[in-house]
């Protein structure tokens, strides 16, 4: 039984700016059909690099979104995070007409996995092309993990508890968990997620020493996680960023519940044991249920984690098999990703998106590019399958060797 | 030759440095009128003194990264023994 004194958080704002789609909308409908856009790389400086193929972002014009002042001082990482930080607060109708009476009980938390990239390159191409003076003030937010979390604070007048989360891919779905703690700790709303730019030379260059890293040059086949023929990941840009609120506040203001953030767990195994984090991963698994009071048999759908290293992927069945028991192998698991790339920690945000909009829509989307699964897993692919679905799991991984899982109930149905 | 620094030419690196839209005839008319009310934190202002540096080839003087209006910037900077006799 929950105790009436326990602040539950509740997703009421959805942003996404993905390479399957600039927009929330664009987004689920890509993602819901299944329709892979991963593609050989395009972005400029890139073209020789052995990475061949990846999710970019397109058609994505920042100006149109975000005022130049801000523009001029952050990195494509930050781009994003803040155009998709107001797809999510328009969605969630949350204005400044809320929160100006009280802008502290507003926070702001992001994950980052390498911050600024490009930005940094530019500038370090002026301090060793031109020296010392050329390189701009700006350098020294704009490359830093917590360059999102900072200007979406200032352009929103958010001053409540903000925060960073730089714990690898997994940073992302532990970011939610961290904004869970600050709503239950007192404040009323959190803009959460996380979103990434490694589409760039040294970006790249910097991704090029994982040997987890897909060097195929053919999209259909690059990123095939769970199948033999499995060859690593395919990385991409873009993330996601949500209103998370306490659930009286959103009622109080008419927002809708839309998901429950219902449990968290995270674990550390090393980084690229892949076979250590099968240990890792059930562990969070099961602590994510125990938090959320979750049975195994209540989870309707798990997104995973899907790298597409077999030894990783091995690991991860194996993980779901030991914390779920014999109900791993009949449980619906999806990994939407291969159809976009892996966003580094904006991907498990991508991932509570994609379940809150599938819980919403009573479908499970499928696993792009995926046949022939070569493990004990009722993974869908093809085509989206419909299902009631109460419950989704939500599972990552990073590189570095964190692991961590989240259980997300479902919110109110949509009145239409 | 001198290098006196116009409200134009002000207005024109807020825009370049820093990405900011400002009228150079409102920063005339208001002469009291300050930097942070168009926008330009404290970094804006270092790298429209780093942009003049990199113009002149030489530092202005050090007080300049620390005025707040764009009067006091001018009047600073169009004084100053160092960059006036220069460029």
């Amino acid at each position: 039984m929950i105790s009436p004194h326990v602040r539950r958080s509740v997703v009421t704002g959805i942003g996404v700016i993905a390479p399957n789609g600039p927009n929330t909308e664009a987004f689920w409908k890509a993602t819901k059909e299944g329709i892979s856009v991963l593609d050989r790389v395009t972005r400029e400086g890139c073209g020789d690099l052995p990475l061949k193929v990846a999710g970019e972002v397109r058609g994505f014009d920042p100006g149109e979104l975000i005022e130049e002042r801000f523009l001029v001082q952050t990195d494509r990482f930050t781009h994003f995070a803040m155009a998709a930080a107001n797809l999510a607060l328009e969605d969630a109708l949350l204005g400044r007409a809320d929160y100006n009476r009280s802008p502290f009980a507003v926070g702001v938390v992001t994950a980052a996995g390498s911050g600024g990239g490009e930005f940094g390159q530019r500038e370090l191409q002026h301090l060793w092309g031109q020296g010392s003076r050329h390189v701009g003030p700006y350098q020294s937010i704009a490359w830093f993990y917590a360059a999102s979390t900072g200007q979406i604070s200032i352009r929103g007048g958010f001053k409540g508890p903000c925060g960073v989360v730089a714990s690898d891919e997994a940073g992302g779905l532990d970011a939610l968990a961290h904004a869970s703690r600050t709503i239950r700790r007192g404040t009323s709303a959190v803009v959460v997620g996380a979103a990434e730019a490694p589409l760039a030379p040294y970006s790249i260059v910097c991704q090029l020493g994982y040997e987890d890293l897909s060097r195929s040059d053919d999209p259909i086949r690059a990123y095939r996680p769970f199948t033999d023929s499995a060859c690593g990941f395919v990385p991409a840009e873009g993330g996601a960023m949500l209103v998370v609120e306490e659930q009286a506040a959103a009622e109080e203001r008419g927002a809708r519940a839309r998901a429950f953030v219902a449990g968290h767990a995270a674990t550390f195994t090393g980084a690229s044991l892949w076979e250590e984090s099968r240990e890792g991963l059930s562990r969070a698994i099961e602590g994510a249920l125990e938090d959320a009071r979750c049975a195994p048999e209540e989870i309707d759908v798990v997104f995973a984690d899907a790298l597409g290293v077999r030894s990783a992927d091995r690991a991860e069945a194996l993980a779901l098999a030991d914390a779920l028991g014999g109900y791993a192998a009949r449980v619906p698991v999806t990994a939407p990703k291969t159809g976009f790339g892996r966003a580094y920690c904006g991907a498990p945000v991508l991932d509570i998106a994609a379940a809150v909009l599938s819980m919403e829509s009573s479908v499970v989307p499928p696993t792009p590019n995926v046949v022939d699964i070569s493990h004990d897993l009722d993974v869908v692919t093809g085509k989206p399958r419909a299902a009631e679905l109460r419950t989704a799991l939500v599972l990552s991984r990073g590189l570095m060797g964190s692991n961590a899982a989240m259980v997300l109930r479902r919110g109110e149905k949509s009145p239409s | 030759m001198t290098a006196q620094l116009t409200l134009d030419e002000l207005a024109g690196l807020m825009k370049s440095t820093a990405g900011l839209t400002v009228d150079p005839k409102e920063m005339a008319d208001r002469p009291d009128s300050t930097f942070a009310e168009y926008g330009l934190d404290s970094l804006g202002l270092l790298g429209i003194v780093g942009a003049l540096e990199n113009r002149f080839g030489r530092p202005l003087p050090a007080d300049a990264e620390r005025t707040k209006t764009p009067r006091d910037f001018l009047e600073l900077v169009n004084t100053d023994p160092v960059t006036t006799t220069g460029a």
